[in-house]
């Protein structure tokens, strides 16, 4: 693939001068003219390599800083975006937190509505001390709103991140 | 003499030489997959061109970043354009670099001592 080459025409000069050498006679002047090509060249050559090999280097210099911009620029990035993450998180959990205890809340209302309209006359019925009986009833109503809210909000947490990794999937694809 | 317009790309550079003006310009990237495929045509039609170049040719050379094996072809076109010189024409390079790129600017120095041309390195504003 010599002709296909960018040091095409180098090769080519290197083939005659190996043809030359092949030769089984030269007179003295051809001699001359053959070693004076062959300086030419050369020297030609050392002129490209040198000034190849400067710019070959003054190039890579430039694609070093570029790739570690471009490094910094990731690393920041990186930074932001984690910044970002953490903030949505708190934003999620700040609003399923209020959601929470918004249903929390409904539900200990429903069961106040409940015990006084249905549970309260069973206990009247069936205890003699139904005040302290009704009194314990709401006890543990009011006890069981706080582990409810966090019951409540660590589900709907779960259920939040587990959207968020699906929909990133979804992304990623 | 016809003109030689090739289009830029991503890897390789554009390529406007007018022939009848005399400008020719090359600018843009040069990475090329193979640089010999793209740039022998260039190589030809500057042999072509010697025997046909008006009183005055100005090179326009405007490089945002090119491989080592586009330095060697960048060297063979300053080569063509000095045997242009050689024929008693005007020939003037105009190296164009960004205004920060220092390399882009070293690399114009470094062709001016090599090629032994006329030179104007001129620095441009970022886009």
């Amino acid at each position: 693939m010599a002709k296909q080459s960018i040091y095409q025409r180098e090769i080519e000069n290197l083939e005659q001068s190996k043809s030359f050498l092949k030769r089984s006679e030269y007179s003295k002047l051809e001699l001359q003219l053959e070693f004076k090509k062959i300086v030419e060249n050369y020297e030609e050559l050392i002129d490209q390599v040198k000034i190849i090999t400067k710019i070959s280097d003054r190039l890579q210099k430039k694609l070093n800083r570029t790739n570690e911009a471009l490094e910094n620029s990731n690393n920041q990035l990186a930074e932001l975006n984690s910044q970002l993450n953490e903030t949505i998180d708190q934003l999620t959990e700040a609003k399923i937190g209020r959601r929470a205890a918004t249903i929390v809340m409904m539900v200990a209302i429903a069961l106040f509505i409940i015990s006084e309209a249905f549970i309260e006359p069973q206990i009247d019925k069936m205890f003699s001390d139904n005040f302290i009986v009704g009194l314990g009833l709401k006890l543990v109503v009011a006890i069981l709103i706080k582990p409810g809210e966090d019951f409540a909000n660590k589900y709907m947490l779960r259920k939040a991140r587990k959207k968020q990794l699906e929909d990133a999937k979804v992304q990623g694809h | 003499m016809d003109n030689l317009n090739i289009e830029g790309t991503k890897q390789t550079p554009e390529i406007d030489f007018d022939a009848a003006s005399g400008i020719l310009k090359i600018s843009g990237r040069s990475i090329p997959e193979n640089t010999f495929e793209f740039f022998n045509p260039v190589l030809l039609w500057l042999d072509s061109y010697a025997a046909e170049a008006p009183e005055k040719v100005i090179a326009k050379i405007n490089l945002e970043y090119f491989n080592t094996s586009s330095s060697k072809y960048i060297l063979e076109v300053l080569k063509r354009l000095k045997n242009i010189l050689h024929d008693g024409k005007d020939v003037l390079v105009q190296w164009y670099y960004e205004e920060d790129d220092e390399e882009m600017m070293e690399t114009g120095e470094d062709y001016e001592d090599v090629s032994g041309l006329p030179f104007e390195i001129i620095a441009v504003e970022e886009d």
